[in-house]
């Protein structure tokens, strides 16, 4: 089948969708483009596209499109268009695993900083155990050539108590040690679906 | 009656009044917290958007040290992100291979038959609307507020379990008891915009202005919430558009100032936008 996509003519490739149902379970064919995933996002006006747009570029297999899109980056995860799509999908689970792979295929963030900051979230969560907010913020800021965001509010926390200024480190080594066996998987064992799909239609 | 306690990165940090009111109300209450020890982070947002694996090993890891070392079989977090992942790895740990899976990652034995708590739930399932109101000595004299939910306390419902997602109301129930005197409004589980403060702050401004303007148009005297995020979004981003500021209270704060504790044992002073005016307004102090 071929669709035209902006007056391009793309061959439909199934492959986005097949690899998108095996991380999450989800069947992004379900979608019949209701919307109510879009006219309930909070962050739709930021995303130029929307969560729908998002379900159709996986039916058409345009995986860089959907990697590419401001959607995937500025969506907050807050799980609306997940509990009232009537076709059961759990779309935020569908855009976390369309972040993975364009992180894995190293496809550039449009927008949002948002990739940067679960990256260094990671990496102090695999060092430390716990998080380090000052240490996440500052870094995070510095990177993003924002290096005075926020830094009176900051000030205001700490003077409140409620910034720690040092890191508390919690089980570092158990908690690396958990990093390292789940990288070290083999591929396509990353996620299955969740049991007993049929009592989501209620 | 003792019940573990993982407070979660939040708690130790920008939500340490959470943390403080939160021990303060359960011992009055008569229940007992132990910490679970050497917590680690759940993974939080980052983890499902980043690394699937770890985000539902973290938390497995968490209820195995629950159950291995601190020997209990319930546990609250009244963070809301901590208390999501911790009830999703257990919804997810229901397949058999996915459990497999989380049980390699994450070193240890994943533990069946842990109960998950939110502090909303644990005032519920513990003590009951009955026993609250024994305990209650000074009413909060109808002090209007609405109650803000957030998303994850009560999303998506096939983990949380719980019916009225769209429009909750067990943290009116528990504020009416209170003696508060709980509004109906829209905004009860919009979104704050979340860790998009760090990332996109307008994104949270224009957020956090809608549910505050919602709040304000009903006649809010203050939000009672249940997260560490919303707090700090909705505390630290007023003031800018030029709307009149609402304290932004954790429940459990309210619950506390009922009990007749006073707000500065309670971390109260900390918040950012001045909560403590409206308390000496009502007498509450």
């Amino acid at each position: 089948m071929k669709v035209a996509l902006q007056g391009r003519e793309l061959a439909v490739d199934h492959s986005f969708a097949a690899e998108i149902r095996k991380r999450t379970g989800e069947n992004v064919f379900l979608c019949y483009q209701c919307r109510k995933c879009s006219s309930g996002c909070p962050v739709r006006s930021w995303m130029n596209g929307s969560p729908a747009e998002l379900m159709r570029f996986a039916q058409m297999g345009l995986a860089q499109e959907a990697m590419e899109s401001k959607a995937i980056w500025y969506c907050a995860s807050c799980l609306t268009c997940s509990v009232r799509c009537p076709a059961g999908i759990d779309i935020a689970h569908v855009v976390d695993a369309m972040r993975m792979m364009a992180v894995e295929q190293k496809v550039p963030a449009q927008g949002a900083p948002m990739r940067l900051l679960n990256r260094l979230w990671m990496v102090i969560l695999r060092f430390s155990g716990r998080m380090y907010e000052m240490g996440l913020v500052g870094t995070l800021n510095s990177l993003n050539r924002t290096p005075f965001k926020d830094m009176g509010l900051g000030a205001k926390l700490i003077a409140k108590g409620k910034l720690n200024l040092l890191p508390h480190p919690s089980r570092p080594f158990e908690v690396m040690r958990l990093f390292n066996r789940a990288r070290a998987r083999p591929e396509g064992a990353r996620s299955r679906p969740l049991p007993e799909r049929a009592e989501r239609k209620q | 009656m003792k019940v573990g306690y993982y407070p979660g990165c939040s708690l130790h940090s920008t939500g340490r009044e959470y943390d403080i009111s939160t021990r303060k109300v359960t011992a009055a209450l008569g229940i007992e917290l132990e910490e679970v020890k050497n917590w680690v982070c759940c993974g939080s947002s980052p983890a499902h958007q980043a690394d699937e694996m770890v985000s539902l090993a973290l938390p497995a890891l968490n209820l195995a040290i629950l159950k291995e070392e601190n020997g209990l079989n319930e546990v609250v977090a009244p963070c809301a992100s901590c208390y999501s992942r911790l009830r999703n790895a257990q919804s997810r740990a229901e397949d058999d291979d996915t459990r497999h899976e989380m049980e390699k990652v994450s070193g240890r034995k994943f533990p069946r038959d842990v109960r998950i708590l939110h502090a909303i739930d644990l005032v519920l399932v513990k003590t009951g609307l009955e026993g609250l109101k024994k305990k209650v000595v000074r009413k909060l004299n109808g002090l209007k507020v609405v109650c803000y939910y957030g998303c994850l306390i009560t999303r998506p419902p096939k983990v949380t379990g719980v019916k009225d997602y769209e429009v909750p109301q067990s943290m009116e129930s528990i504020l009416e008891v209170a003696g508060a005197e709980p509004l109906d409004w829209n905004m009860r589980t919009a979104c704050c915009g979340a860790s998009l403060a760090l990332t996109s702050t307008e994104v949270v401004r224009e957020l956090t202005g809608k549910i505050m303007a919602d709040a304000a148009s009903v006649g809010a005297e203050a939000v009672a919430v249940g997260c560490p995020l919303c707090h700090s979004n909705l505390d630290t981003r007023q003031g800018l558009n030029g709307a009149a500021p609402i304290p932004v209270f954790y429940f459990t704060e309210l619950l506390g100032i009922a009990m007749g504790m006073k707000p500065g044992e309670l971390g109260i002073s900390r918040h950012l936008t001045d909560a403590t005016g409206i308390l000496d307004k009502r007498g509450l102090k």
